[in-house]
């Protein structure tokens, strides 16, 4: 049995806005162990980066504040430990690469000084001896004449390589957590493979516990050992990778798993859409959130949020189909293709 | 860094080649013979002549520039003629007096700064409310305005400090040497200041709200950096970065402002005598004034382009 | 500003909505607003830009009655309890009284109405100064955006060369030059103020030429001149509508400053700056009412443009959306 590294229960994060109270987050609960990577995925407004962010504690209050739950990191809540805990923790054992590496990396400092000091932050190096660190550390993520590189500025390196950059800080200090805000998304489709395989080897190499929050199931089929599906707040699904994509149990994941496009079907191949629009999260329903834009939707759907039906081991859904319904509706949708996992 | 300067220094040729081309069309393209304007209402033909041969009036128009640019390189602002004196020698005496003043208000606009960022980092409180609102109220003060309160309170009502005139000795011609001095600069500076102080507070703390919202100041929290360091070291250069360009634009309107402080509390400087000569309709002298304090403006943004490229690496290394 | 992901679909085109896609803590209302209730919103949570709007109005409502007074010649040309010139020596340096409100002046003239009809000179130069400034910023500015190229280059190197030097000395010269009075005060500030204008509108236009909308009617056949105008112009708009704002203080104030300098907007006629210019000896002596309403007046229509541009800005700058 691999160490369990974290354990988030419940956890609920709301806004309070102007326009009203959003629940960002609403009562997520997931699990991550040493070596394992899980895939946060959802469209814009799921709550997936708000998960991420309340795991960091980093939530901007205000607006924001976690209202409720538990984030249990070794045996500690972080949710209870001070400020001051938290930032020995952040950077050290949780660390966090974000989506835009273009606005992520402060433009004023050294590539060099910006590793060098979580370094010096969390083990206490000398000067030297964590610039010495950084040059490895971007040696390590293949950033090419590292002796060179560690003394430029942000702007003169390109996106994939700022990217890069920031794995190497966010491994520095060897953490047990990364999580990765959907780090290729604003980088060429050439190099995020790159930075995808960066990662990966980063985590063999670390033995981390990886987070990767996206909103492209292809990435989560590669990188991912399991998978949560998140919308509107809420944990639709979640499973093993393989269970979740070929024995899919919400026509949420349906509508995700059909938008794919599928690798054996070369011609005509049509992509469904999800009909409706992503939700407003200000006016959310009572129940399941993707209520109101379902093909199978039930009176019941809007009122009350379904509890946890575990349909395999491993296994979780929310829906208020019942599982027989569910599996005679899949068995009459077109037939889902998975991209392999390379 | 060499190529920015050079690049820089180009910049500021082209800059004064066009001060100058405003200045000569506005002189001389106006209807009507510009001698007569040079040479004041009551001037004589023959001085009226004796200056039109001097502007070659009766060349064309690229020779009355040339000579023009001539005149202002070898620093020939013509002749006062209320005075009779060159202008480049009322300039002379009455800069320093000036530049004490534009001194003393740009080292109270640096107040500004940390005002602002204080605001920033209390967003949301009373603290930055009250703040803000002053500042808003206060920028929105014509100088002029805030010169009269100022010399009214201070001066005639409270009668705490000389609110007309200037007095004592300088050391090193700007920095007071006796509270004579001092006490006659106090509320022309502050009035000047002021203003300045509350359009800077408002806009860095506007930038630095910006700046710690950043992606890069979310990225240093991340790491686990102390709030302390994460606000002096990852957002303070950043969010003072704008502010500097902002206020070396508004030594513009501190040019301005020096003019019309002076004139309120009547002292002595470049501002003062060009409102004698515009009451005067001494026209040398208003040239002369106002090519002075835009060749001061020029070059004072020049220093702080040349600060911006310091603190910020982008532009070091274009 | 946590969730920025972009509005990019799951797995290819469409699975998300083609509307933009609020963020977590500022999210999409039930019917997406257009971009002017959008902005209402967030002006209207702004109480100083409120305030601002209210003096602008109170302003506009009194500038326009002067002016329409004046041109129409009802009432004597003025709408005010007194003629504001009309000298009375047995009256002269009265203080605030039910009859005279804000007192009367060194020869008797009534304060209120005077500061009242000055209003117009204010709102007079302020709109037209602006509307110079702002014809030929919009002029120039989308030809310099749009065409880019060697128009372009010509048309910002002139900007610059506006830019990098003290617009207000040169205001004076100006006026100074021109000769006194109302008309070439705004004619000079006008002339050296479009600079600003030009600048904001082509930095917009750039920022949006390129998007779709653009493509799209330039590929349905529409041709330059009703794209920059039908397309390009109105949605680059919202910063010139902040500089315009402001730009009305500012003309507002260099009017005041020359007057009081005693080269704007010359005596008899009341004007903000002139009244306080000649008024301010008989602060010193004590009669502070003279002296004291036309600054009020000056220095609370300046903060109306000010404060309400200042929420403008904020209202529509999408970097402090939350």
């Amino acid at each position: 049995m691999a160490e369990r590294l974290l354990e988030v229960t419940d956890l609920s994060t709301h806004f309070f806005t102007y326009a009203g109270e959003v629940k960002a987050v609403d009562g997520v609960s997931f699990t991550l162990d040493r070596d394992e990577t899980l895939g946060i995925v959802g469209e814009s407004g799921s709550g997936k980066t708000v998960t991420a962010m309340s795991v960091m504690r980093l939530i901007p209050d205000p607006p924001g504040r976690i209202v409720g739950g538990t984030i249990v990191h070794k045996g500690r809540d972080l949710l209870a430990v001070s400020k001051e805990e938290m930032s020995d923790i952040r950077g050290n054992d949780v660390a966090m690469i974000f989506q835009d590496p273009m606005t992520s990396l402060n433009p004023v400092f050294k590539i060099g000084d910006q590793i060098a000091e979580v370094i010096r932050r969390h083990q206490g190096k000398s000067k030297r001896e964590s610039w010495k660190m950084a040059v490895d550390l971007l040696a390590k993520v293949g950033i090419p004449d590292p002796e060179e590189r560690v003394n430029q500025y942000p702007f003169e390196y390109s996106g994939g390589m700022r990217q890069r950059a920031m794995i190497a800080m966010a491994i520095s200090c060897n953490p047990d957590i990364l999580i990765a805000d959907e780090p290729t998304t604003a980088l060429d489709v050439t190099i995020q493979a790159q930075i995808m395989d960066v990662i990966r080897e980063m985590q063999a190499q670390y033995h981390s516990g990886v987070i990767m929050i996206t909103h492209d199931l292809g990435v989560v089929a590669q990188m991912a050992d399991k998978v949560m599906v998140m919308y509107g707040g809420r944990t639709l699904e979640d499973g093993p990778v393989d269970e979740v994509y070929y024995n899919a149990h919400h026509p949420y994941t349906w509508g995700l798993l059909g938008s794919l496009p599928r690798l054996d079907e070369t011609e005509k191949q049509r992509l469904t859409p999800i009909e409706g629009q992503p939700p407003n999260l200000l006016l959310l329903p009572a129940g399941c959130p993707f209520s109101g834009r379902c093909l199978y939707e039930m009176p019941v759907c809007a009122g009350e949020f379904p509890a946890l039906e575990m349909v395999e081991p491993g296994h979780g859904v929310h829906c208020w189909i019942p599982v027989a319904e569910r599996e005679k509706i899949r068995a009459g949708l077109p037939q889902f293709v998975h991209r392999v996992p390379s | 860094m060499y190529g920015y300067i050079a690049r820089r220094l180009v910049q500021l040729v082209f800059v004064l080649i066009g001060v100058s081309i405003i200045t000569f069309l506005i002189m001389f393209l106006i209807p009507g013979n510009p001698a007569y304007l040079l040479a004041g209402k009551n001037a004589t033909p023959q001085r009226v002549a004796e200056i039109s041969v001097e502007l070659g009036l009766n060349k064309p128009i690229y020779v009355q520039y040339g000579r023009f640019v001539d005149r202002l390189v070898h620093g020939n602002f013509g002749e006062s003629y209320q005075f009779e004196r060159p202008v480049r020698q009322m300039l002379q005496s009455a800069i320093p007096n000036t530049a004490q003043l534009a001194v003393a208000a740009v080292l109270i606009e640096l107040l500004g700064i940390p005002l602002g960022i204080y605001s920033a980092l209390r967003q949301y409180t009373i603290w930055d409310s009250t703040l803000t609102t002053t500042a808003l109220i206060i920028w929105g003060i014509p100088v002029f305005v805030l010169a009269v309160f100022m010399q009214y309170v201070f001066g005639v009502y409270l009668g705490i400090l000389p609110f007309y005139g200037t007095g004592g000795s300088t050391f090193l011609w700007v920095i007071p040497a006796d509270w004579n001095n001092l006490s006659h600069l106090i509320l022309p500076a502050v009035t000047l200041g002021i203003i300045e102080v509350a359009y800077i507070s408002y806009m860095q703390r506007a930038s630095m709200l910006e700046v710690i919202r950043s992606d890069y100041v979310r990225t240093a929290r991340a790491k686990g950096l102390p709030e302390r360091s994460v606000i002096l070291k990852h957002s303070l250069k950043n969010a003072v970065i704008p502010v500097l360009t902002i206020a070396g634009i508004d030594l513009g309107a501190l040019m301005g402002g020096a003019i019309l402080t002076e004139t309120v509390f009547s002292r002595y400087g470049v501002g003062l005598m060009v409102y004698n000569a515009i009451n005067a309709r001494d026209l040398p002298v208003v040239v002369g004034g106002v090519l002075f304090a835009t060749f001061v403006y020029v070059i004072a943004n020049l220093v702080v382009d040349l600060a911006y490229a310091y603190i910020d690496p982008r532009i070091r290394y274009e | 500003m946590t969730d920025t992901e972009s509005a990019a679909s799951f797995a290819e085109p469409q699975l998300d909505s083609p509307l933009p896609v609020g963020s977590e803590n500022e999210p999409v209302s039930a019917k997406p607003l257009g971009l002017w209730a959008d902005t209402w919103r967030r002006l209207r949570r702004n109480k100083l830009a409120l305030v601002g709007l209210g003096i602008i109005i109170v302003f506009l409502v009194i500038g326009v009655a002067q002016i329409i007074a004046g041109v129409t010649g009802i009432h004597g040309g003025y709408l005010a309890p007194y003629n504001p010139n009309a000298v009375n020596y047995t009256i002269a340096k009265a203080p605030p009284s039910l009859a005279h409100p804000f007192g009367t002046d060194y020869i008797g003239r009534d304060v209120f109405s005077r500061v009242l009809v000055a209003s117009r000179i204010s709102l007079l130069v302020g709109v037209i100064a602006v509307s110079i400034a702002l014809a030929l910023g919009l002029a120039l500015g989308p030809l310099s955006g749009y065409y880019g190229g060697a128009i372009d280059s010509v048309i910002m190197r002139v900007a610059d060369v506006f830019f990098a030097f003290p617009y207000i000395l040169f205001v004076l010269l100006l006026v100074v030059v021109l000769g006194p009075g109302f008309r070439n005060v705004f004619i000079a500030i006008g002339l050296l103020s479009w600079a600003s204008y030009a600048r904001l509108v082509r930095g917009t236009v750039l920022s949006i030429k390129t998007q779709e909308y653009v493509e799209a009617a330039k590929a349905a056949g529409a041709s330059d001149l009703r794209i920059v105008f039908g397309h390009v112009l109105p949605n680059s708009m919202a910063p010139v509508y902040v500089a315009i704002a402001m730009g009305i203080g500012g003309a507002i104030v260099t009017e005041a400053a020359l007057s009081f300098l005693g080269i704007g907007v010359q005596p008899p006629t009341a004007s903000w700056g002139n009244m306080i210019s000649d008024y301010l000896n008989y602060l010193q002596a004590g009669q502070w009412w003279m002296e004291l309403f036309p600054c009020l007046a000056l220095v609370i229509t300046v903060f109306g443009f000010i404060s309400f541009g200042n929420g403008l800005r904020d209202a529509t700058d999408p970097k402090l959306k939350e």
